[in-house]
């Protein structure tokens, strides 16, 4: 079966006053039914961009210039809006970061989750309430009939956040983007949250893309990983096999410098900062910061090659 | 030498209605005692609302508490009015969460840094430059920074101008409030390399509050659980992690995700933080507690040591450790 979502050399750059941003830069990924892509990587390497760019949702000056998009083989690039609007909510949904934000507060909960169904599913009011009593249900929100009656600011994050999934779920999504789900949760509830969604994507094989900068929260929860930096994949694979053998440099920084319950030990780190993408780099975007830069490494950008099979790299030591 | 004594601290906070009237009450911190030896860190660690930033302000004397006491260098500041407060608060330093609200936007990292020598009279005016630039290169920084405005900076390096001056005044001790909780985790290691080089050239005592074990496993020598106000388990970092005594202890163990596939994912503990302004009868944890029996729920414990080192406040501590996932925490790759 061709893989639910294939994402194919994405460009998506900013046309910024000070220059051109090249925030999603070549950016290639497939997901199948039932399936969780990681993409890991700090504030600013376009993890969040390129979850825009599937929904078509970039903010000014942002503008996908290349790529194609296909979700069960059909173009996403070059939709009307009028079809595009329907694919959101509908086909792809998305959580967010900040469960709070994203809610309206002064809209009661049943209104904001009826809102969806009566829009993409022509549900009448009252078929749509019923719908979402049974899908907080399903999220896990006991006293569903009372909660629907209930404002935002009534919740807990933790029950916002599972408000926030019965919304996207509501038109039962072949894609669930979620972005950075449980970072603004605390720890007990990002465990609870994060079964919430394993299991839901079980019963409903859907194809997740799951943004998240925390490695753990990956490990425990994704089937493929992509590791982004400045804009680029720099490397692609099984979580199994980038956690037992990273071989990009950035990667093995990454893992090696998070702090391990039982390890007191000092933290190696990572040299520099990200460089400034206004500025028209050549050659590697990690060679300031690189460990052990080879020849090619200061004029030549390396390509993201096949190493091994299913685990890609783009470094010139491979 | 004890730097720090904290005895039986409790702050509350009035509720009030639309109208003014008080309407409840929230009881921040209760029966908070802790000592803190110099050159050592103690981490504070619970979730959301469990009151550890109160805390923090509390031994600041940012806010006042109900009941309790506050000795620094055996001197004791729990009355001290905000003028009698300033010699003491020279050698107690803050360091925020937010690196991005707790610099002041039209102010140069200059300016930033060298108003607390002026206001201390910590050097003379000539030699105010040069301190200021000693203090950009020891957070790693460079003099060239000088002249720049915050926002011209990343979080990271915003997160050492914000440690360069807390030590511009030399203190003693410093409250690391979730210090590296906003950073990226390269950025995240760096400060927490940082934090802990300054403290051992400075000889420096930190009580760091964050919510995240690892992180504060990594960093403490001491680690005090909170959970609704209340400190539930005190001991050293390594026994915490490998025997912990509370339930809640080792619920947040559990909850802990390891960057591990072939580890099993963490188990979820059941339930929400209950509200503080209407917590649970006897233990406060009952609800959503595996061990919890009839008398958790009609007698709260007290906070009881169990060893030299280890306090625990749960009636079935000798039982807790049966849902401890088995982990090879510190296992490389």
């Amino acid at each position: 079966m061709p893989p639910r979502l294939v994402v194919k050399n994405l460009q998506s750059y900013f046309f910024t006053r000070t220059g051109l941003i090249k925030a999603v830069d070549d950016v290639s990924f497939t997901i199948d039914q039932g399936e969780t892509l990681a993409l890991v990587g700090e504030s600013g390497c376009g993890k969040s961009m390129t979850a825009l760019s599937l929904l078509r949702l970039l903010p000014e000056p942002g503008r996908i210039v290349g790529g194609e998009i296909t979700l069960d083989g059909r173009d996403l690039l070059h939709l009307p809006d009028v079809e595009m609007r329907r694919i959101r909510g509908n086909d792809i949904s998305m959580i967010f970061q900040e469960p709070m934000t994203s809610l309206n507060p002064v809209l009661r909960i049943g209104e904001q989750i009826a809102e969806v169904l009566r829009l993409h599913q022509g549900d009448t009011k009252q078929q749509a309430l019923e719908q979402a009593a049974e899908l907080l249900t399903q999220v896990g929100i006991s006293d569903p009939g009372r909660r629907l009656r209930n404002y935002p600011h009534q919740l807990s994050g933790g029950q916002r956040q599972r408000i926030m999934i019965a919304i996207a779920l509501a038109c039962d999504p072949k894609l669930l983007i979620a972005d950075e789900p449980t970072t603004a949760l605390d720890v007990t509830i990002q465990a609870q949250i994060m079964d919430l969604l394993l299991e839901l994507k079980q019963q409903r094989q859907m194809a997740t893309l799951l943004i998240s900068h925390d490695l753990g929260v990956v490990a425990g929860n994704a089937d493929k990983l992509a590791v982004m930096y400045a804009g680029q994949i720099v490397e692609a694979g099984t979580v199994k096999k980038i956690f037992k053998n990273p071989l990009h440099p950035y990667t093995q920084g990454l893992l090696q410098c998070i702090p391990r319950l039982g390890q007191q030990q000092a933290l190696p780190t990572i040299p520099g900062q990200l460089p400034d993408l206004r500025e028209q780099l050549e050659g590697c975007l990690f060679l300031d910061r690189c460990s052990g830069p080879c020849a090619p490494c200061g004029h030549q950008l390396p390509k993201l090659e096949e190493n091994e099979p299913n685990h890609w790299v783009r470094c010139w030591r491979y | 030498m004890t730097l720090l004594e904290v005895k039986n601290l409790r702050k509350s906070f009035r509720i009030t209605d639309s109208l003014g009237r008080t309407s409840g009450q929230l009881v921040a911190v209760d029966n908070f005692s802790i000592t803190l030896k110099q050159g050592e860190t103690l981490g504070l660690v619970g979730e959301s609302g469990c009151g550890k930033s109160t805390t923090g302000k509390l031994i600041l004397k940012l806010l006042q508490p109900d009941v309790g006491q506050i000795f620094f260098n055996g001197d004791e500041l729990t009355h001290l009015s905000s003028k009698q407060m300033r010699p003491y608060r020279r050698r107690m330093q803050m360091i925020f969460q937010d690196p991005f609200s707790s610099l002041n936007p039209r102010m140069t990292i200059g300016t930033i840094l060298s108003e607390p020598l002026l206001i201390h009279r910590l050097a003379p005016p000539r030699q105010v430059r040069d301190r200021v630039i000693e203090l950009l290169e020891k957070v790693g920084l460079t003099a060239e920074h000088e002249q720049r405005y915050p926002h011209e900076f990343s979080g990271g390096q915003r997160q050492r101008i914000g440690i360069a001056r807390a030590l511009a005044v030399e203190p003693q001790l410093i409250i690391a409030d979730e210090p590296v909780s906003a950073l990226d985790l390269s950025v995240q290691a760096q400060i927490l390399n940082l934090l802990q080089g300054v403290q051992k050239e400075h000889d420096l005592s930190y009580l760091f509050i964050a919510h995240d074990l690892a992180v504060i496993e990594h960093v403490s020598d001491r680690i005090a659980v909170m959970y609704l106000g209340k400190i539930v388990e005190l001991t050293s970092a390594t026994e915490l992690y490998k025997k912990p005594c509370h339930p809640y202890t080792e619920a947040l163990l559990n909850a802990v995700p390891v960057p591990d596939p072939n580890h099993p994912r963490p188990t979820a503990l059941a339930g929400e933080i209950p509200s503080p302004i209407n917590p649970p009868g006897g233990c406060y944890f009952h609800p959503r507690c595996p061990y919890a029996d009839n008398l958790c729920k009609q007698q709260e414990p007290q906070l009881l040591k169990i060893s030299d080192e280890h306090q625990v406040a749960c009636h079935h501590a000798e039982q807790v450790g049966r849902y401890l996932l088995q982990k090879n925490l510190a296992q490389e790759f």
